[in-house]
């Protein structure tokens, strides 16, 4: 069997996304959709439900009464943030297992997928682009196809690394040459298959190259500003590195500067503390145990 | 026992056997400073260059950008005892992607924000390993004043 066949092969084989998880995608993708669309989308998982509402009563939120039902947890916190919680928590068991051969250890990968979902938002904000859930949930499974690729880089790494090297390669491009694909066209396959809604499927596969659009997708956009700028200030980054093509087309397309990213990796390292401590005050393993409690000395 | 500073984040010891790391160096720069008579060292690990940027984030976390983090380290340092003539001074990081054109380059800006600090100050580096588009984890060992750095499969002293 090929290598190409074997890996798509591996496709198949992942647990396909929770019912809940595809439903709520495409209400989310529906900028008519209710509250009680919303819910109903939710309501069935119990173990989504509970944990979203162990969530809304931690200290975090600072709610003086508790919240008791998902139709109330709408209402007091928004849609919007109680629609990045549901995708959060449906994608932990998923992106927070080691991926070794990206050099990622457990938490990292969901630790960036988090980073650049938030992100998205903020960049969403700045541009003005609308349907904030949407934008967040490309952001959270921008990167799935590493989970497929994850065994497959292991083996071929010193091959990838040496074609990023000396044949000045991006590390999707090596991949694609050393593996027959890269993990963002992988991750476009993995998400066809859940049957996400299109948007998402087309920022998940181009979320490197997003001038391989014609017209360019402002959402495509946004996703790899998001992706770019928490490469740089290396959140859940691994072995790949940096080592990804910077394409200032996008930001001439929405008139960003490079203060304007700065801003953005500011208000996104702020975000994603809150957004750790709510998750990491629970049952979800921490990224590095060692690094959720600060040190004493630790000054800051 | 490691002390491990997170993302916008410093920390200074004077316990010989604490050992300073810093993961995941991209942009971001680690500064990685040591005093060898009083066995003092301290780490910082900021993101950004200047506080103009948003004062109240730098009032809230001043590792966050050089200009406020790196004069927080040396001061939390000489509390401790360091003294600036003896400090031992090692610089990681400021990674970049890909790129021709000298784009998303928060990482030079950090490195250029971080030589103007110590130009004016009159402090010296005594190495550094900065730019390329590697991602790099660095360790000070308090007691030695050793200080490594790993990234992808090469791991070397600074």
């Amino acid at each position: 069997m090929s290598r190409c066949q074997e890996i798509l092969d591996r496709v198949g084989t992942l647990p396909p996304l929770p019912d809940t998880a595809v439903k709520l995608m495409q209400v989310v993708n529906d900028p008519a959709a209710t509250v009680e669309e919303l819910v109903e989308a939710i309501q069935y998982d119990q173990a989504v439900t509970s944990e979203l509402l162990r969530i809304c009563n931690s200290a975090f939120f600072g709610l003086s009464r508790r919240i008791s039902s998902l139709t109330e947890a709408m209402i007091r916190l928004g849609t919007v943030k109680v629609l990045q919680l549901v995708m959060s928590i449906h994608t932990n068991s998923m992106l927070v297992r080691e991926q070794a051969g990206y050099g990622l250890p457990p938490g990292a990968l969901w630790k960036h997928s988090v980073a650049v979902a938030l992100a998205s938002s903020i960049v969403a904000q700045k541009v003005k682009l609308p349907n904030a859930g949407l934008v967040f949930t490309a952001g959270l499974l921008h990167d799935i196809g590493k989970v497929v690729l994850n065994s497959y880089v292991a083996d071929d790494f010193a091959e990838i690394v040496r074609r990023v090297a000396e044949e000045k390669l991006d590390f999707r491009q090596a991949e694609e040459q050393v593996l027959g694909f890269s993990h963002d066209h992988i991750g476009g396959r993995i998400a066809e298959q859940w049957r996400l809604p299109e948007p998402i499927v087309r920022c998940i596969q181009h979320h490197h190259d997003p001038d391989a659009l014609d017209p360019t997708d402002p959402l495509v956009d946004n996703v790899y500003l998001a992706n770019s700028t928490c490469l740089l200030l290396g959140i859940g980054i691994g072995e790949d590195g940096l080592c990804y093509r910077a394409n200032p087309a996008v930001m001439q397309r929405h008139d960003l500067s490079e203060r304007d990213l700065e801003d953005i990796g500011a208000q996104t390292l702020v975000e994603l503390k809150r957004v750790e401590s709510l998750f990491t005050a629970g049952d979800v393993p921490p990224a590095n145990p060692a690094a959720t409690g600060q040190e004493h000395s630790n000054v800051s | 026992m490691d002390i491990i500073v997170d993302i916008a984040d410093l920390a200074v010891s004077n316990d010989p056997r604490a050992t300073l790391v810093t993961h995941s160096l991209g942009s971001c720069i680690g500064v990685a400073i040591h005093d060898p008579e009083v066995h003092v060292g301290g780490m910082i690990h900021y993101m950004l260059p200047d506080s103009t940027l948003s004062p109240e984030k730098a009032k809230a976390n001043p590792a966050m950008f050089a200009n406020t983090g790196v004069p927080a380290l040396f001061r939390a340092a000489y509390e401790l005892g360091a003294v600036k003539k003896r400090m031992v001074v090692k610089v990681a990081g400021g990674a970049q992607l890909l790129d021709d054109n000298g784009t998303f380059n928060i990482g030079k800006r950090n490195y250029v924000m971080l030589r103007k600090l110590f130009w004016k100050n009159g402090i010296l580096i005594d190495a550094e390993d900065v730019g390329g588009s590697i991602s790099r984890t660095v360790r000070l060992s308090v007691g030695t004043g050793k200080v490594s750095l790993r990234s992808r499969n090469r791991e070397i002293e600074l």
